[in-house]
């Protein structure tokens, strides 16, 4: 049997949503920023687009490309509860929903064709309700697999809806670039070009040994990619791999390089790392510091395994400090990010000495006041309001609705 | 959006279906008749459910915010 599988894309997720929030900013360029003062283009509109204002310009090369340009901060809250909206209108028409990122998700509607008539109709009543509810704009992609839906979606943007059917996708994959297919990065696109390949048709048609010579193991996966194949499935909310990590990055508003911020800041993401761990009731071994410098293009991770399983935030911290004193910073820190991976279902297990029993209990104490009163209501007395306060929170690519990926970022 | 973040005033009309929607506010002396309501989103402190509506007044757009667990409005700023 034929799968249907949609692929929905929001378009210009954050700054259309900003843009339905707040009505004079509609038809004119704009473009969602962090926080920070000085930080990059997160999203823009399709008015700002057609200026040349790309996603991850700094804010300064978007003004010169549109000097028109208005930054509007952006406001992660409003997003998340979009999306989590959105997200629950997918599941009243099946509940093989796989949310991709924040303004993506595959939905496999084979079983519920039935009920709704076809698929080109579900996609024509979520795009009306996402429009009324919402006032913002969707592509969607309807085609037999993943792969093919998300690249139908985008096929036509902004508010398309293109179905790849079965007998086409071999006419539609014999011109379309390599680099159109999800997976297929610029990396990948530039190896292929040397081997002469510049079309998913070429692709499809590659000797796979040929492939795998190249590319290892992936090879005949992206010989089946190249012909439009693929059998992954979509895979609800709550059915995914575990987690591996819970990790916390963020810009400062300006670089640093004193120590004692640098070591504060640090305090901070390990607080952040620590109590979304203990949150979710797991515990790592590995921590992973990462620091990106003020050049902007230098930057360096590093890790250490332990021999205990930790989550207390001064272990992070500890732990992420030898890492940070093991090495000569460059130049003034820019970016900085704690990840504790390696991780167990944590068992509630009382420590046997007095100092450390006390800790525990002390930590518990403030993750529940925290729980009540909002995080780092209680915190540590270093953490008051510094020079590196702030900083600049991105959605993760692997935020979800809820669950332990859904960090509550402001 | 200017941030402003103090207690206000507010006639709200509760619906069924759990609706609420602003119609007027009071800040600094001032009452403001809401034309629209633009936006609705929800988000968290703590326990405490926030209801966050974006408004206009016909000129100028403002955020104000429900305090589910305390039951009080706020100013959360304003965009002249």
């Amino acid at each position: 049997m034929n799968r249907t599988i949609l692929h929905i894309d929001m378009n210009a997720f954050f700054a259309s949503v900003e843009q339905a929030a707040n009505p004079a900013l509609q038809g004119k360029p704009i473009a969602v920023v962090g926080s920070g003062g000085r930080t990059i283009v997160t999203t823009s509109s399709y008015e700002a687009r057609a200026f040349g204002v790309k996603t991850g310009m700094a804010v300064w090369e978007a003004k010169r490309c549109c000097p028109s340009l208005i930054l509007v901060i952006g406001d992660n809250r409003k997003y998340q509860h979009t999306s989590t909206q959105i997200m629950e209108i997918f599941r009243d028409y099946t509940p093989e929903v796989e949310v991709f990122s924040i303004d993506e998700a595959w939905m496999d509607v084979t079983g519920s064709i039935n009920l709704f008539g076809s698929a080109e109709n579900i996609a024509y009543q979520i795009k009306a309700r996402i429009r009324h509810q919402f006032n913002i704009t969707c592509s969607i992609g309807i085609a037999p697999n993943k792969l093919l839906s998300k690249l139908a979606s985008d096929m036509q943007k902004p508010d398309g809806l293109t179905v790849i059917s079965p007998e086409d996708v071999g006419r539609i994959m014999e011109r379309m670039p390599v680099g159109a297919l999800c997976g297929i990065g610029k990396n990948t696109v530039r190896q292929l070009k040397i081997m002469g390949i510049n079309t998913c048709g070429e692709l499809g048609r590659c000797d796979e040994g040929r492939l795998t010579r190249r590319f290892g193991i992936i090879g005949r996966r992206l010989m089946q990619m190249g012909r439009g194949k693929d059998g992954s499935a979509v895979i609800p909310f709550g059915e995914e791999d575990e987690v591996k990590s819970v990790g916390h990055s963020s810009t400062l508003e300006q670089d640093i390089d004193n120590p004692q911020e640098i070591r504060r800041f640090l305090l901070q993401l390990s607080e952040m790392v620590g109590s979304r761990a203990r949150r979710y009731n797991v515990s790592g071994k590995t921590v992973t510091l990462y620091v990106r410098y003020a050049d902007f293009f230098t930057s360096f991770g590093k890790q250490t395994t332990l021999k205990n399983y930790i989550n207390l935030s001064d272990e992070i911290y500890k732990t992420a400090l030898s890492i940070l004193d093991s090495v000569e910073l460059e130049q003034p820190v820019r970016l900085m990010g704690v990840r504790l991976s390696n991780l167990k279902q944590q068992a509630a297990q009382l420590p046997l000495f007095e100092d450390e029993r006390k800790k525990l209990f002390a930590t518990q104490a403030m993750d529940k006041v925290n729980s009540k009163f909002g995080s780092m209501s209680v915190t540590f007395g270093s953490l008051l309001p510094g020079k590196e306060k702030g900083g600049s929170h991105v959605i993760a690519p692997a935020w979800r609705p809820s669950g332990i990926r859904n960090v509550d970022v402001k | 959006m200017e941030p402003i973040r103090e207690p206000v005033r507010v006639a709200a009309v509760f619906a069924p279906g759990r609706q609420i929607r602003p119609v007027w506010f009071d800040w600094q002396n001032r009452k403001y008749t809401i034309h629209e309501t633009t936006y609705c989103w929800k988000g968290r402190s703590g326990e405490a459910m926030l209801l966050h509506f974006s408004v206009s007044d016909g000129s100028s757009l403002f955020e104000l915010i429900y305090n589910t667990i305390e039951q009080s409005w706020m100013l959360g700023g304003v965009e002249a």
